[in-house]
């Protein structure tokens, strides 16, 4: 109990809010709009899940919006060219794995501090999409959008299958010795080294996870608009890692878990529509969200 | 093995000293293929434009020395150039006075982070990512994401658009905060002290160093910078919205760590920081007058950060290569 007393306070605190919501505004309940927040959310959730593997790593990856723009708009091209819409999935998370690996490669390999390697990736890889594209929207082809199927089944595509990555990462994380590699490098490097584990191994695969799943998270956004938006995933990187914070995950690595940034994340995305159905101004949103990490902080600082 | 090389070596190869060359080059490169590039007017023009951001990297300098990080500067930057607006149109305060608000503004905000990093002991890196979040919030329910702040006395927009005495206006106020930020790292004992705290914050902290309050004026003096960096900006452009400085934040630190200073902390220097801010405001400035795409500087700063970080790891894990090769042979001579 005392273990998750983290996870267990978000909990609380979600749980009040959708009381308060319940009680004051039962409008937020309508099935279609939640639906629609679910599967936006989702596309958070699959990154989110990558950053805490990323953190629980002792590591920070801020690249992820840049890199989800950079898919996003490989996805595109590739669905354009009619290709089939596995393959594009295929190759987008083939695209992000090599992505991820190139931050791991430099921070694994040359042992580089992964905040300052990934504030580069994340301004090379914005700035070339922009002078490559030059801001172009990408069209998409018929079919493309909610994979083919009506909007509401496709939705729930979206929604059903974030929620399938998270639970299968969780089990990972707890019950697979890779899992618990992750643990141990986050925690000590060189005692996980000595205990057989080898930690740039760990690093750069962890990299190389958090690429593939925000290719993965790329597709997603992808099929619920019929356009690419090449500057989507602008302030990702932040908003992800609020989430996976909030969740519990510790910045110092080692600690965390994932059905704590689950809760995290939807505390968070729940503030923006949660205002707009209370009836109070849209414009306080990242104030809102700015407090939360605050008083997530300050509780775990606190209990210290 | 460092401690026999001779003291010129030492100097010339120091990350500086590099990066010096690397500036004069791009300076030389971009004068031969840019046309008006080296003039006195884009010399003025550049000086100009790197004002704000070069603030606030000398601010964040002392902060990643202690081995801490400000994600906030730019959000903050956003909330007092939206409040000196307000303090001005609203409050109907004389410029000065207004001023002096947004400064004292600035101050608390960087009280706020210093508090929760140094009386509750949080990590740096997620309070300021908590009040990067919170400022910019506070800046657009203030104007509620519209509301434009301009028209403001040619008497002021002076400190942003003309020259004064051949230079431009704001760059007495640089050189001061240069001179200001030089002298607290590298001639008082504060700067001393940051760099123990950035290498052994607990050793320093047994050596009878008030570890806290040090590393608390860092983030109090950011945050005044900061709120400098916003009237100058205001200035500049004529008005204050509330997403002024987007992003300024990590082209500080940009800055930092391509002028040498380690992001784990207790390695730097203030002219590093100075020579950082030049590169990067000389290759945009420099890619815009070779008529190239503008996008292309960021993808080559990008680029320069990570071959700096690797210049200064490479010697290491050379030295690191070699100590192995010799102890395999000493090995092999032994059996």
């Amino acid at each position: 109990m005392r273990k998750y007393f983290r996870e267990l306070s978000v909990t609380g605190a979600l749980t009040l809010l959708l009381l308060a919501l319940a009680i004051f505004a039962p409008s937020f309940y309508s099935p279609q709009p939640l639906l629609s927040l679910a599967a936006n959310a989702s596309v958070s959730l699959v990154v989110a899940c990558g950053m805490a593997l990323v953190i629980i790593a002792r590591e920070i990856d801020i690249s992820v919006g840049s890199m989800f723009a950079v898919c996003s708009v490989c996805a595109g091209l590739l669905a354009a060219m009619h290709w089939p819409l596995a393959a594009v999935i295929a190759a987008t998370i083939l695209i992000g794995a090599i992505f991820g690996g190139f931050n791991g490669g430099l921070v694994a390999g040359l042992g580089l501090p992964s905040i300052v390697v990934t504030l580069a990736t994340m301004v090379t890889w914005r700035e070339g999409l922009q002078w490559l594209r030059q801001g172009q929207f990408v069209n998409l082809p018929d079919g493309v959008q909610w994979f083919g199927l009506s909007q509401k089944s496709g939705q729930w595509t979206l929604v059903i299958g974030a929620l399938v990555i998270l639970v299968l990462m969780a089990l990972m994380m707890k019950h697979l010795s890779a899992g618990r590699y992750i643990y141990a490098v986050g925690s000590d490097a060189e005692v996980a080294r000595l205990a057989g584990i080898p930690p740039k191994l760990t690093v750069f695969l962890v990299f190389v996870g958090i690429g593939a799943l925000v290719g993965l998270a790329a597709i997603m956004n992808m099929v619920q608009s019929p356009q690419v938006d090449p500057q989507s995933g602008t302030g990702m990187e932040l908003k992800v890692i609020a989430a996976v914070v909030v969740g519990g995950v510790a910045i110092s690595g080692g600690r965390g878990n994932l059905w704590g940034v689950f809760v995290g994340l939807l505390l968070l995305v729940c503030v923006g529509p949660a205002l707009i159905h209370l009836h109070i101004e849209a414009y306080w949103e990242k104030a809102i969200q700015g407090v939360i990490i605050l008083l997530a902080v300050v509780a775990e600082g606190l209990r210290r | 093995m460092n401690t026999h090389k001779p003291a010129w070596k030492n100097v010339l190869l120091a990350h500086e000293t590099i990066l010096l060359v690397v500036l004069i080059a791009e300076w030389i490169f971009f004068d031969a293929i840019g046309r008006n590039f080296g003039t006195y007017d884009n010399t003025c023009d550049i000086l100009r434009h790197s004002c704000e951001i070069g603030l606030l990297a000398l601010a964040m300098t002392p902060v990643i020395l202690t081995g801490g990080i400000d994600l906030s500067v730019g959000s903050l930057l956003g909330l007092c150039a939206i409040l000196f607006g307000k303090f001005w149109r609203d409050a109907h305060m004389p410029i000065p006075e207004a001023a002096a608000c947004t400064l004292a503004v600035g101050a608390l905000a960087g009280g706020v982070n210093a508090s929760l990093i140094t009386l509750l002991n949080l990590p740096p890196l997620i309070v300021t990512l908590g009040t990067f979040s919170l400022f910019r919030g506070l800046a657009e329910a203030i104007t509620h994401g519209v509301d434009t702040f301009t028209d403001f006395p040619s008497s002021f927009l002076f400190l942003g658009q003309e020259r004064w005495l051949g230079i431009p206006a704001q760059a007495p106020v640089f050189i001061g905060a240069l001179i200001f930020f030089w002298w607290l790292v590298h001639f008082s004992t504060f700067g001393r002290s940051y760099r123990a705290i950035g290498f052994a914050p607990e050793g320093t902290r047994y050596a009878g160093i008030p570890v806290g309050r040090r590393v608390a004026m860092t983030y109090v003096l950011a945050g005044i910078v900061s709120a400098i960096a916003a009237i100058i900006y205001t200035a500049r452009l004529g008005q204050a919205k509330a997403d002024a400085g987007n992003g300024y934040e990590l082209y500080a630190i940009t800055a930092v760590v391509l002028g040498g200073t380690s992001i784990f902390g207790g390695i730097g220097s203030v002219y590093g920081t100075l020579l950082g801010v030049a590169a990067i405001a000389v290759l945009q400035s420099g890619i815009v007058h070779a008529l190239q795409p503008s996008e292309m500087a960021g993808m080559l700063t990008g680029a320069l950060l990570i071959l700096a970080l690797t210049a200064s790891v490479l010697p290491k894990m050379i030295s690191r290569l070699r100590q192995r090769k010799s102890a395999l042979r000493l090995a092999k001579q032994n059996t």
